[in-house]
């Protein structure tokens, strides 16, 4: 069970540092909290008193969204439901809405935000290797200054971040990547409301002819200790579209599965989320329909 | 702690209270307004049954700091069906028999309600995945599909709404036809209280000391820091049983309170009543208990070894129940056999996960008599134990069932309402014990895990000769269901099949693991699934097709099984007809298909788990434009 002696909802960032500094040592950030409450609790951190909460969901620059030509930026408040509401969001980031869809559920989407999925740092995150695959920058601000990094450096572990004390993450940054196609897979015990065994997050671009990739973005996690980008396969796909190429692309991270546990499970399911998920994109990038084995599609697609 | 000032729309009305600035949306609602309706089902955003609207927006209300919904409007289940009259959604609910229980039927009205709001046309596929969020345990979910569907036809004019009235069924008959339970009105709305939404005025709550240890001695319990705490009321150990300390099903070989040793981890060791839970919480971390830890044992066979640790004084072998069955002569058997076939089955532990956490209320009425509201599966028993536990007469005590918010069997022993009458007595106040989904999983009982050696002689032909199982359960650290569960799955091994030799061994073992009670099926899981298995696997050794071998072996009228019970008619080999007709079976050796199998991609098999209706729907409509 949490507790606390007070709980603020700051709407300024200076207010928010001003809290931070005069309760250093006893507060706790809180976005949508929905991951704090069940941490809370017995099995996992018990019972907690945290004297101050500070709730930063009213800061505006937390819920500023702005979707550009070359970048979209999004306040670290952004609950993951825009990304299936949002239109301009869902085109933008086209892996974004296959993602959100398997991240917990319709009500919890609501109120979770990408900042807090960041900071949280699971192994097992979903949003954060699919931002990764966009691109995306973190925007690390405190009292005194601003700072930003890649994503894939601020996670440095499990539960682990670059976040400095004093340090707010406000918003990310991602790459625009609207003629891309998106694909996100993941699998766990249930289908909704389940922490990855594996996801994955694949997007791919297309020549005009829909015959040669042009560019492809992949990030992994639950595999291991961080989220992974996989530039190597990314470099290998770049050139014709064809089911051998896949198929070699799909064996390429099956060892990068560092896993304490079902190792040999999850390597099958790397490779087979390599095909369906490079497939999938593939096809809504708007591959010739010639290029993709129809085998490996029914199998994989 | 300052209070906070609290101000919404809730259910159409104002609401400004003072409230603590640690609650959630969840607590406030029922506590504080006491709008029961929504429950609290795990915690942990896990099951959905606390799904309320906020602006508008469907959320779990569990998650929600009280403090993030500062003005907002908030709609709880109340809102649905305020005037009385149910909502569509609710009549549908009502009409397909999508109740069982109940307990997370205001949470799935709340999650249906929300997705035909989003989607007022939205799909079967699409309808299951945004209730994703939402956990029942009694129907699997197809009848609650069947009544959103329903709703939506209705909303839409696809459907009349007649649909939604009630079939006629001739008195009297009405097996087979579509009677609407009597009790679904008051579940659809959340009316119905179960013991966890019941409160009583000066009502005190309880909250419980558990063990940390497996196995180990308590040297001392010093309880004067808790009870010299404000607000705190009255703790108990098993120091305050009056009457003779133990109860059970079979052998009465549980404390109310663990009573010199604990011998698992999450027993009971002593309670706390007080003037709220956080400080009946606050005072069992002021309770020092010193342990000795003892040698622990968790492995049944481990168990029976001689030399291995005892929990109990009276079961020096740790043996609960031996249950043995001899027909025939089962080496003669195997002596007349083609093959003989031997493995080895295990079946893990199993939690019953309804979806009301065990709760309680107690108190001492007016007469003196002790009284116990509870979700009791087996309320006359316990009456009685409880009785001799309290050294009172049977007519100064009193159970009450309360609604059951799903029970599998994992409410039929009386693990909690002893403590509760001991703090009714000691208090002189009602008071009320809610269990945390965690302190459930941790403290009830579990379906027996089991280790089955099955050895079966069959003829070429496919008829079983003999059959000479031994099975080893982990009954846990108390005795509970474990008997009766050893003579269910003895009586059964040997499945519905006329089988000339049969030997059967169940043996029940005291551990140090969470005690194993009564589940559903009562044994007959873990027997049956090392037969059935065994069954298959001897198909394929013997080249036959796995119905084939079981009609081969069927029992037929007139039958007398291997305990002699006579049965007059066996619908087996009917239902093994059905079975194979409905499943669409591809007659065969069971190892016979492969690459080959022709029963996927039809239209009334599943394709693998997957999400994303939604999108085919939106898909689907930019086509249409």
């Amino acid at each position: 069970m949490l507790t606390c002696d007070e709980y603020i909802s700051p709407v300024s960032l200076p207010e928010a540092f001003a809290a931070m500094k005069a309760n250093r040592d006893r507060y706790r950030i809180v976005a949508g909290a929905t991951d704090t409450l069940p941490w809370a609790r017995e099995g996992r951190a018990g019972d907690v008193h945290i004297p101050m909460l500070i709730d930063v969901v009213k800061i505006p620059e937390l819920c500023e969204i702005s979707v550009g030509d070359k970048r979209v930026r999004l306040g670290a408040a952004t609950p993951i439901q825009s990304f299936l509401d949002d239109p301009a969001l869902a085109r933008a980031l086209p892996a974004m809405p296959r993602c959100a869809v398997w991240f917990a559920d319709d009500q919890i989407r609501a109120q979770a935000t990408v900042g807090g999925n960041i900071v949280n740092a699971s192994p097992a995150a979903d949003a954060t290797p699919c931002l990764i695959a966009h691109g995306a920058t973190v925007e690390l601000v405190s009292a005194t200054g601003k700072r930003t990094m890649q994503l894939q450096e601020f996670v440095t572990g499990p539960n682990k971040t670059a976040l400095a004390d004093g340090e707010l993450l406000v918003a990310v940054e991602c790459d625009a990547l609207p003629e891309y196609g998106g694909a996100f897979e993941k699998v766990g015990h249930r289908r909704s409301l389940v922490i990855s065994l594996v996801c994955l997050a694949a997007l791919i671009k297309l020549d005009k002819g829909g015959r040669n990739v042009e560019d492809a973005r992949l990030a992994i996690a639950g595999i291991g200790p961080k989220p992974l980008r996989l530039t190597e396969v990314e470099n290998f796909l770049r050139g014709p579209l064809n089911a051998e190429r896949l198929d070699a692309a799909a064996d390429m991270p099956v060892s990068l599965v560092a896993s304490r546990t079902r190792q040999e499970y999850r390597r099958d399911v790397v490779r087979g989320f390599m095909l369906r998920g490079l497939i999938n994109a593939a096809q809504r990038a708007g591959a010739d329909p010639g290029m993709l084995v129809p085998e490996l599609e029914a199998a994989y697609a | 702690m300052p209070d906070l000032q609290f101000f919404a729309t809730i259910n159409g009305r104002k609401v400004a209270r003072n409230a603590k600035p640690h609650q959630r949306l969840l607590d406030f609602i029922r506590d504080d307004l006491n709008l029961t309706g929504n429950k609290e089902g795990c915690g942990a955003g896990e099951c959905g049954t606390c799904s309320v609207f906020v602006n508008g927006v469907l959320m779990k209300s569990c998650l929600m700091p009280l403090a993030k919904v500062q003005g907002a409007t908030i709609e709880t289940v109340e809102a649905l069906a305020k005037t009385g009259e149910l909502s569509v959604l609710q009549k549908a609910f009502h009409k397909t028999g999508a109740s069982q229980c109940g307990y997370c039927i205001p949470g799935m009205v709340m999650a249906a309600t929300a997705a035909l709001r989003t989607n007022p046309f939205a799909d079967r596929e699409e309808i299951k995945e945004r209730l994703g969020g939402n956990i029942c345990r009694c129907t699997g979910y197809q009848k609650i599909f069947d009544a959103v569907e329903m709703a939506r036809d209705v909303q839409n004019g696809r459907l009349a709404a007649t649909a939604l009235f009630e079939d006629e069924a001739k008195e009297g008959d009405f097996i087979g036809k579509n009677v609407r339970r009597i009790d679904t009105p008051s579940k659809v709305s959340g009316r119905l209280k179960y013991a966890g939404d019941m409160a009583m005025s000066g009502m005190l709550h309880v909250q419980v000391l558990r063990s940390p240890h497996a196995h180990a001695r308590i040297v001392s319990i010093d309880t004067s820091a808790a009870e010299a705490m404000a607000g705190v009321e009255g703790v108990i150990t098993c120091a305050d049983v009056p009457g003779e300390d133990g109860f059970g099903v079979f052998v009465n070989d549980q404390p109310v309170m663990a009573r010199g040793k604990v011998r698992y981890v999450g027993e009971a060791v002593a309670a706390v009543a007080a003037e709220s839970a956080l400080v009946a919480r606050r005072a069992l971390s002021a309770i020092k208990v010193e342990y000795e830890p003892l040698p622990a044992v968790f492995d049944p066979d481990e168990a029976m070894r001689p030399g291995a640790p005892v929990l109990h004084d009276y079961a020096p072998d740790n043996l609960t129940k031996h249950i043995p069955i001899r027909v025939g002569d089962v080496e003669k058997g195997f002596a007349e056999s083609d093959l003989v076939v031997e493995e080895t089955y295990t079946t893990q532990p199993i939690e019953h996960a309804y979806l009301e956490p065990e709760a309680g209320l107690a108190y001492v009425d007016h007469d003196d008599v002790v009284t116990i509201v509870s979700p009791d599966q087996n309320i006359t028993h316990h009456r009685h134990m409880l009785a001799r536990i309290i050294a009172k007469p049977i007519s100064k005590v009193r159970f009450i069932m309360s609604p059951v918010g799903g029970g599998f069997g994992g409410k039929e022993d009386m693990i909690y309402q002893g403590m509760l009458a001991l703090l009714a007595m000691k208090t002189h106040r009602p008071v009320r014990l809610v269990f945390t989904r965690e302190e459930s999983i941790i403290s009830t009982a579990k379906r027996h895990p089991s280790r089955t050696v099955l050895r079966m002689g069959l003829t070429r032909d496919g008829r079983i000769r003999a059959l000479e199982m031994k099975m080893v359960c982990d009954g846990g650290a108390y005795g509970l269901s474990t008997e009766g569960v050893m003579r269910k799955a003895a009586i059964l091994a040997a499945g519905p099949y006329a089988i000339p030799n049969v030997k059967v061994d169940t043996y029940g073992i005291y551990t140090n693991n969470t005690p194993s009670g009564a589940f559903r099926s009562f044994g007959a899981l873990q027997t049956a699934f090392a037969t059935e298995t065994h069954l298959d696997i001897s198909a394929e050794r013997l080249g036959l097709d796995p119905f084939e071998i079981r009609r081969i072996n069927a029992m037929r009228d007139g039958a007398l099984t291997h305990t002699k019970a006579r049965l007059t008619s066996v619908s087996l080999t009917r239902a093994l007809n059905a079975l194979e007709k409905a499943s669409g079976w591809e007659p065969g050796v069971p190892n016979s298909r492969g690459n080959t199998r022709r029963d996927l991609d039809r239209d009334d098999t599943r394709p693998p788990c997957a999400l994303g209706a939604r999108f085919k729907t939106a898909e689907k409509q930019e086509a249409a434009e």
